[in-house]
């Protein structure tokens, strides 16, 4: 298994009546909220944060795109990749991703990839995204042709990576006369695509018959996560691509500490903080967006997200988080490896309003206790290369 | 509904497009081009109309059972699939009725096609910015927030005529697939063309204006604008009443309607 550190670098300051006055933590909250001095430190502290994670022996970093929003503070997750590609010098750095129908051409995202895998020694993974709901309204691009500016966006950024140029491109979207990026990747053919989806029957179908990885996204219930892993692997099968554990990746908030019930009486308040506040208005669907069959299932599986859940209880029965002591935190890792099948773990250790000690707590916890077992129960080729946690 | 008014489906091939129109009443023809709500089903304005009228009422590619709505870009595309139908329907020379989005689309017709369209009366047209006047957000999907937005009386009885009041609604699929068609044309820029401005002193044909007084989505300055421009244009404006006029005061809007269609 290979593990990550997530960051979804969130404003982790908005007071309670500021909340509670807006519907939303997307796209209309008010940026007279946002202080640049606080921005400067939180900033710095992500970074610093997932510059230990190359040090803790994690095989990766993922930053992420999301614009308008104190729910992650990253419009541009490729200034943060190209940061973490100098300042750190083994782990792979996963961008996921670039929203692409957001980038015009979409060639930039290509010249953007290209830059950090070589400026980075080839530890680029790139991820290919829709991008959100909520990003339409901030972009006021037209949701009704995301599906179909993504897909020629994407062939797009392949082709310019493995094609030599100039060559012609002429899509429905774009007409580039001349596409010749400098740089290109340094792996090849190209970086590992990695493509995140929340159960679109559409996204699982063409990551399958790409051979790529997918991502689920996180905040479901379990049950729903493994039904969205399987269809991706039928998918797969049926396309005649092996899902293997290293196609799939789970993205989870993921916090221990030295007992159970210290871990929740840390962690609790930032959990619900988040599931409450943050989560408000991340889940929108705008007109078109999906088809209206995947926006009926998205909608049957939102009854079963962590902005709904109350209670501990909840919490632990859906596997909307993994939280509790070293012990714990491994077995029921373990239990969701089994159900899942995902070969990447992808852990969200800091959210909302935890603050720096805490996270940093967390992290060498689960590096120290918690990861080298399950390196070892669940070994694959990648392992043998990675190096042990210190101790 | 309930009512002494014959009606029939037809589904007409548009320049290959399957395109649902439904008819009704008995009288000289008058074409009616529907709202982005999609009231494309026989309803309350259409009942009104057909006591003097024969109303034609298409479906707008994406809206009920019309098909196409992946060759339609922008506003320009569907305006040119309403020249080929009326073709299709035999419709030479036509009054229109248009509501909001079938309001800006009868704009953009008259002056693509002057010679097809008798006259028209326009209620609560969209296809126009105006920076003092902005337009309210209709892509939300909060359905008591549209609510408010659109009726003077959220409570007014014709709501359930003319949206879905749940998510369990049985219009529900109808619903998300209009929105989805209006959204394709009404997105960016927002449910307007900057360029028709720069057309309103074309028309020429006979203009009325309906608007309401409280219209939270296309406020009345939209009205007074275009009425101000377009030659011999008139404006009425009916009080405590939001966008949804043809609901809303459907006895009084009927009847400027018809008087001003009749009049010629």
């Amino acid at each position: 298994m290979q593990f990550f550190c997530f960051h979804l670098m969130p404003w982790d300051r908005i007071d309670e009546s500021t909340l509670d006055a807006h519907k939303t933590v997307w796209t209309w909250l008010p940026n007279s909220h946002y202080d640049a001095v606080h921005g400067h430190e939180l900033y710095n502290r992500y970074l610093d944060e997932l510059v230990l994670a190359e040090e803790l022996g994690f095989d990766g970093v993922c930053v992420n795109e999301h614009h308008q929003s104190a729910y992650g503070t990253m419009p541009s997750p490729n200034l943060m990749g190209s940061i973490l590609a100098r300042q750190t010098q083994r782990v792979k750095i996963a961008v996921i991703g670039n929203a692409l129908p957001l980038y015009n051409p979409p060639t930039r995202v290509a010249e953007e990839f290209a830059m950090i895998d070589v400026i980075s020694g080839g530890r680029l993974i790139a991820g290919m995204v829709v991008g959100g709901g909520p990003e339409y309204y901030s972009f006021s691009a037209n949701p009704t042709f995301a599906r179909s500016m993504y897909n020629e966006a994407l062939d797009l950024i392949l082709r310019a990576w493995t094609e030599p140029g100039p060559f012609e491109h002429y899509g429905r979207h774009w007409k580039l006369k001349y596409v010749n990026p400098w740089p290109l990747p340094l792996q090849k053919p190209h970086p590992p695509i990695w493509i995140p989806g929340a159960g679109s029957v559409e996204t699982v179908k063409l990551v399958a018959e790409r051979g790529f990885s997918y991502m689920g996204i996180p905040y479901f219930h379990v049950d729903v996560l493994q039904k969205n892993f399987d269809m991706f692997r039928d998918a797969c099968a049926k396309a005649g691509n092996p899902a293997t554990p290293e196609r799939i990746g789970l993205l989870l908030p993921i916090y221990v500490a030295d007992s159970d019930e210290q871990a929740w009486q840390e962690y609790e308040r930032h959990l619900f903080y988040f599931a409450e506040k943050l989560l408000k208005g991340l889940a929108v669907f705008p007109p078109g967006y999906t088809s209206a069959r995947s926006i009926a299932r998205i909608n049957q599986a939102l009854k079963k997200f962590l902005m709904e859940v109350k209670s501990r209880d909840e919490v632990e029965e859906g596997f909307y988080a993994v939280v509790g002591s070293p012990a714990t935190v491994r077995d029921r890792l373990v239990e969701l490896r089994g159900r899942l099948g995902f070969g990447n773990l992808l852990g969200l250790f800091q959210l909302g309003t935890l603050p720096a000690d805490l996270t940093e707590k967390n992290m060498r916890t689960f590096a120290a206790e918690v990861m080298p077992p399950l390196r070892k129960t669940f070994a694959t080729k990648a392992d043998a290369a990675a190096p042990a946690a210190p101790a | 509904m309930a009512s002494d008014i014959s009606t029939e489906h037809r589904i007409v091939e548009v320049a290959g497009r399957k395109t649902q129109v439904t008819i009704g009443g008995d009288g000289p023809p008058l074409l009616y081009l529907h709202s982005a709500g999609g009231e494309t089903e026989w309803t309350l304005p259409h009942e009104k109309l057909a006591e003097s009228h024969r109303v034609y009422v298409p479906a707008c590619p994406g809206f009920a059972l019309s098909e196409g709505l992946d060759e339609i870009e922008d506003m320009q595309d569907l305006v040119w699939h309403y020249v080929d139908l009326l073709d299709v329907l035999e419709l030479e020379r036509v009054p229109v009725v248009g509501f909001s989005l079938g309001g800006w689309l009868a704009l953009e017709l008259s002056v693509l096609r002057p010679e097809r369209i008798e006259r028209m009366a326009l209620t609560a047209a969209a296809g126009l910015y105006l920076s003092e006047a902005p337009m309210g957000e209709i892509f939300i999907d909060d359905l008591d927030e549209l609510r408010e937005l659109v009726y003077y009386d959220p409570q007014d009885v014709t709501v359930k005529l003319s949206m879905p009041t749940s998510l369990e609604d049985s219009r529900i699929l109808n619903w998300i697939r209009a929105r989805e068609a209006t959204a394709r044309i009404g997105w960016n820029p927002y449910l307007h063309n900057p360029r028709l401005k720069g057309h309103l002193h074309r028309i020429a044909c006979p203009t009325l204006l309906i608007w309401g007084r409280h219209d939270r989505l296309i406020p009345l300055a939209h009205g007074e604008y275009y009425a101000e421009k377009i030659a011999g244009a008139r404006l009425e404006v009916l009080e405590e009443c939001g966008h949804m006029v043809p609901f809303e005061k459907a006895d009084a809007w009927a009847g400027l309607v018809r008087e001003f269609v009749t009049a010629s």
